[in-house]
């Protein structure tokens, strides 16, 4: 055995990429030539030294940089395409182009019928779009709890995108809609919650948040939700809230009124 | 079921549908920052430069064709972003003539001796590492990640599968006889 193919099969045996019989006869190399079975001892040495080599953990501000730079080339790209609509649009005014979509239209219309193995595609799409809810929620996440708040307001924009939201991203949601100190990113909160007045947690969650809000359009916002949800729970956090010396008027009777609606 | 696998998520992202690069990023970033970071970045260093590896993937992913494994492509664009790192840095800092960012303090040091004693083999096998010329260890990193194979490394290094076997081989004798002088000194 030359020095080369030597290497090259210690490499195969010590990585286990070797069949049964090259193992067995590379083993008997070994055991009849004791020069190459302490070159081999010591690679193997090396070898283990360096799958030990330990690395530490990277941080999570990695994360949150890579999800702020993917969110703000995902909204460039939405743009971009929208502007790519536009322009092809206007192209299909050209006869030959037309004629084109029309072949086109019908090669899809034909291939729709004859198709039969989708299925396959469809399960791998759920996996999919399983995972990317799992991203996107982690998106939220990071979004809401940057410093800038044009990037919380998208992350109140993500969360709209998720259908199935986990008990987390709703007590973020909640979390922002009671601390956040932008009031337009506040809004966008209870609006993104009231595609989930189904749980009895974000039923909760906005009715435990009405004593906290001081701004007069975040009262005015919950007190007209409370009234459609016909929420009783309601009344008495706005009972409280009346009983504010600094109430704004108009909101005062706003209350009074919506406390009416839902008695 | 089985998930979407690597190549399809990033043909999609070729496609348009950027969301999916964030699944490839949960997949792969610790092996990324793991193969910095063993390569001698500091950890803040390794982490900006997982971060450019998948700007990178944004900006060239109409090059991605998926006839090679997405694993390869990844790691090709690694080694570019690493080598444009230290081309930068070396124009701005005097280079020592080595680029792995280990602080190497005297010998004589006690908390040295504490240290070495403490991490034992682990701190000694870095040193030795940080002497290996930059493609060796690159190869000995890159052979370090379960699931790659010889012949995704003779993609990623541009030779032949036996080729790569052998660089690893010799890299591996060269790591074993300075990790030795090192012990020895």
């Amino acid at each position: 055995m030359n020095k080369e193919v030597f290497e090259i099969k210690a490499m195969d045996y010590l990585a286990g990429g070797m069949t049964l019989t090259d193992k067995d006869a590379f083993e008997l190399f070994l055991k009849e030539n004791s020069e190459y079975k302490k070159a081999y001892a010591e690679l193997e040495a090396s070898w283990n030294s360096m799958q030990s080599l330990d690395t530490p953990e990277p941080s999570s501000q990695m994360d949150n940089a890579f999800f702020t730079m993917l969110s703000e080339e995902v909204e460039k790209n939405v743009k971009k395409s929208s502007k790519d609509f536009f322009e092809t649009w206007l192209g299909w005014f050209k006869p030959q182009f037309a004629l084109g979509a029309l072949l086109l239209v019908f090669g899809l219309g034909l291939g729709y019928f004859l198709a039969s193995d989708g299925e396959v595609e469809t399960s791998q799409s759920e996996v999919a779009d399983k995972e990317t809810e799992a991203v996107r929620q982690k998106l939220v996440l990071t979004l809401l709890e940057q410093p800038s708040a044009n990037q919380r307001l998208q992350g109140v924009g993500e969360a709209n995108k998720i259908a199935d939201v986990d008990e987390i991203v709703i007590k973020a949601l909640l979390k922002t809609l009671n601390s956040d100190a932008n009031v337009n990113v506040r809004l966008a909160a209870v609006e993104s919650l009231t595609n989930y007045v189904d749980n009895p947690l974000v039923r909760q969650g906005l009715v435990q948040a009405i004593p906290n809000q001081e701004s007069p359009i975040m009262q005015i916002t919950l007190a007209n939700l409370m009234v459609a949800l016909q929420e009783k729970a309601s009344i008495e956090p706005f009972k409280q809230l009346l009983k504010e010396q600094e109430l704004d008027t108009t909101v005062k009777k706003k209350i009074k009124n919506s406390i009416e609606s839902i008695i | 079921m089985q998930d979407l696998t690597d190549n399809a998520l990033m043909l999609k992202v070729k496609k348009g549908n950027l969301d999916k690069l964030g699944l490839l990023y949960e997949r792969h970033k610790k092996k990324l920052f793991g193969f910095f970071y063993n390569l001698g970045n500091n950890p803040s260093v390794s982490e900006d430069l997982v971060q450019n590896v998948f700007v990178r993937m944004l900006q060239y992913r109409n090059s991605f064709s998926g006839d090679g494994t997405f694993g390869a492509w990844m790691f090709r664009m690694a080694r570019n972003v690493n080598y444009d790192y230290h081309k930068k840095t070396l124009k701005k800092i005097e280079f020592s003539g080595n680029s792995f960012n280990i602080e190497i303090k005297d010998p004589m040091d006690d908390e040295l001796n504490e240290e070495i004693e403490a991490e034992g083999n682990n701190a000694l096998l870095r040193r030795a590492m940080a002497k290996l010329p930059e493609e060796k260890r690159q190869v000995l990193v890159l052979t370090k990640y379960k699931g790659l194979k010889f012949s995704e490394l003779a993609e990623i290094i541009g030779c032949t599968e036996g080729a790569a076997k052998v660089r690893v081989h010799r890299a591996l004798k060269e790591l074993r006889s300075i990790f030795l002088e090192l012990e020895i000194a």
